[in-house]
């Protein structure tokens, strides 16, 4: 009792580690302090008779610390477990420090509701889970963002649809191969290069058919047949139809293929022979 | 003073053995702690291990530089004589000039060292061994020894003879000392500034101090490298080690025979010094400086006066009674018994007349009737909100069926 009036003139206008200033207020970092702030009554140093409530795995004790045991850190706290029932632990503290100053015996109190509603907190995060808040960094999102465009612009889109597209017809998803474009046609086969040809083919269907999911592009060639059939039933039809193609193809050959690509598309279709086609394979058109 | 009276000495290879039990303590433990007579002596001894320095006397003064005196347009500061270089005519010799010599030039007869009065000297020793004795003073400086067995941390004289650094290492662990010993390891850092390249690379704490007696003990080696451990003799204690940094209360372990030298070292207070020739211990100028125990003491307050109460002439802030039922009530006591025969007349009035029953069978057929609405606007939302789909439906099916017609 008597040092303790020293001990804080000393520590206080001297250097002491565990005094954190802010410019309102100073604390104490002592992991033995009730309330936090460094102030004579509640600095663990400064006072031979002090009682702190700390924390342990859920568990709640009460370190008390008396004149006594001043010499010796080792012995210095004495830690008494309190009951997990709220009123029965102040209780516990009201037995425990008994005679001692009301202020010590409030904030152990204090201290003790703080912590536990502290652990009620923990606990029902634990059960509930929690949004953990993650910070956003600038840097990182302005650099992501850029490098998605520069991975969408190098990932190709349109030549891997193209390829698969490809390899579709190649097996032989597709029935028909339609024929569209004569120069593109001729080009085709002159550099033995069917994939061209059903691949502009194939776009322009697409191009027809945006509406549709890539499940109906899946051209059923009995559908197409029907309409053939009623069409082709008359001569006066066929002649229609051959004297459409014609003029078409004439059209199109003054025109490039990419002016064709973007006015709609009229797909003709031709057929060697009235046929219903059931057999899956391709059918080489003849011209 | 609640430095233990009686001290324990521990045997140096059981940390729960103790060899002497009750051993007085040395009356050096009983000194005043006054930091100010440290931190003066201190601040002066600090200074006499510094090594004579100082500015080369020619620098910035190797010019035949001369004023140009007035007239010229130019200050009169002395300039560069000569021609054919870019110094010519430049300032030179003034302290604010580029390349001349400071103001006041270090001279190497400055007055390096400080002489303290040795009385003082020896009273500043004996506060910091005092100090080293009181566990929340050694706390403060920061050091780690919440699991040190007792302060002051007596051992016996056996690690005198530790020559391995193995052993004076688990010395350390044994007595709770080590901790302090990683705080030091840990916080080892790269000091900041010049320093680095005058071979002073790191900034390292201080540890425990370990106090020996016998000159021929071999300890010296066995801790010299425990980083932050210091080894000193009991008869050359310096306040340096004792209070680093003028801050009262370093970590010592004392051997048995260091601890029993400390009274003929420092004396007690029934008899002087015999090493330190006629040195008195100082004597505190209050014993019990528990100020507020005294004055609330039964024998102080038996002879004081009773406390002068403070008088309220009136309240801090008025409050009208005429809305504030106390205040009307601190005027008139009969205040509160007529407010109460007030309401009781009220209620003797109203007596015997009915009370207005809410029409319950009106609320409940409006009740019906705004359900009514409710639910016809209800069906007729619904019912758009179907055509809205069907319409949607139909739309996409024709889409569909003329996709497929083509």
């Amino acid at each position: 009792m008597q040092i303790d009036e020293v001990v804080w003139q000393v520590i206080n206008r001297g250097h002491c580690s565990f005094k954190i200033k802010t410019i309102s207020q100073n604390f104490c970092r002592n992991e033995y302090n009730v309330t936090g702030l460094c102030s004579k009554q509640s600095c663990p140093l400064a006072n031979s008779q002090y009682a702190t409530i700390k924390e342990e795995k859920g568990l709640c004790y009460l370190y008390v610390k008396t004149a006594e045991r001043a010499q010796k850190p080792k012995e210095l706290w004495e830690k008494i477990l309190l009951s997990k029932n709220y009123e029965q632990a102040l209780t516990q503290i009201d037995e425990q420090l008994k005679y001692w100053s009301n202020f010590m015996i409030h904030k152990n109190k204090q201290r003790l509701t703080k912590l536990r509603q502290m652990l009620i907190r923990i606990r029902k995060m634990r059960l509930k889970g929690f949004k953990e808040l993650i910070p956003i960094k600038k840097k990182a999102e302005r650099r992501d963002k850029i490098r998605e465009q520069k991975a969408l612009v190098a990932a190709n889109l349109e030549n891997a649809i193209e390829q698969e597209l490809i390899d579709r017809l190649k097996n032989g998803v597709y029935n028909e191969i339609m024929n569209y474009n004569t120069k593109a046609f001729e080009k085709v086969v002159g550099q033995n290069q069917m994939e061209d040809e059903e691949e502009r083919e194939q776009q322009e269907l697409e191009e027809e058919e945006e509406d549709y999911s890539d499940e109906e592009l899946i051209f059923d060639p009995n559908d197409l047949e029907e309409d053939d059939e009623e069409d082709q039933d008359d001569e006066e039809d066929d002649k229609r139809l051959f004297q459409k193609q014609t003029f078409n193809q004439l059209r199109r050959d003054n025109d490039e293929v990419k002016d064709i690509k973007k006015k709609k598309p009229r797909v003709q279709l031709q057929y060697e022979e009235e046929e219903e086609v059931e057999d899956r394979k391709k059918q080489q058109i003849a011209f | 003073m609640t430095s233990v009276p009686l001290v324990s000495v521990f045997s140096a290879d059981d940390s729960s053995k103790v060899t002497a039990k009750h051993i007085p303590l040395p009356a050096v433990f009983q000194t005043p702690i006054r930091p100010d007579i440290v931190s003066f002596v201190h601040t002066n001894i600090a200074k006499n291990r510094r090594q004579a320095h100082a500015v080369n006397p020619q620098a910035g003064m190797q010019h035949s530089a001369e004023s140009w005196g007035t007239g010229r347009a130019v200050a009169r500061i002395p300039r560069v004589s000569g021609s054919g270089t870019h110094r010519s005519g430049q300032a030179a010799f003034g302290n604010q000039c580029r390349k001349g010599r400071m103001s006041l030039p270090i001279k190497v007869w400055r007055r390096w060292h400080r002489r303290v009065n040795i009385k003082q000297k020896r009273h500043a020793a004996a506060t910091a061994v005092a100090a080293t004795g009181i566990v929340p003073l050694v706390l403060a400086r920061g050091h780690r020894i919440s699991q040190v067995p007792q302060i002051p941390l007596v051992v016996e004289d056996k690690i005198e003879s530790y020559e391995k650094t193995t052993d004076a290492l688990n010395f350390l662990k044994r007595f709770g000392a080590f901790e302090d010993v990683q705080k030091v390891v840990s916080t080892k850092v790269v000091r900041a500034g010049i320093s680095k390249q005058r071979g002073k690379k790191y900034r390292v704490r201080k540890g425990p101090l370990v106090v020996y007696f016998n000159e021929n003990a071999k300890l010296l080696k066995a801790f010299r490298n425990v980083p932050g451990v210091e080894v000193v003799n009991v008869t050359r204690l310096n306040l340096l080690q004792l209070a680093p940094g003028g801050q009262l209360g370093r970590f010592v372990i004392w051997t048995q025979s260091a601890f029993a030298h400390l009274d003929k070292l420092f004396g007690t207070y029934r008899y002087t010094s015999i090493i330190k020739d006629g040195y008195q211990l100082l004597r505190p100028l209050i014993t019990n400086p528990d100020l507020a125990r005294i004055i609330n003491s039964n024998q102080v307050q038996e002879k004081v006066q009773p406390a002068k109460t403070t008088k309220v002439l009136h309240e801090v802030q008025k409050k009208n009674p005429l809305k504030n039922t106390k205040a009307m009530d601190r005027l008139n006591p009969y205040a509160k018994k007529q407010r109460a025969a007030a309401v009781a007349a009220i209620k003797a009035n109203t007596k015997g007349t009915k009370k207005i029953k809410k029409n319950k069978a009106l609320k409940k057929a409006s009740r019906a009737a705004y359900n009514k609405v409710a639910a016809s606007l209800n069906d007729a939302t619904k019912a758009a909100v179907q055509e809205e789909q069907d319409i949607k439906v139909k739309y996409f099916s024709v889409q569909k069926g003329a996709a497929q017609t083509e």
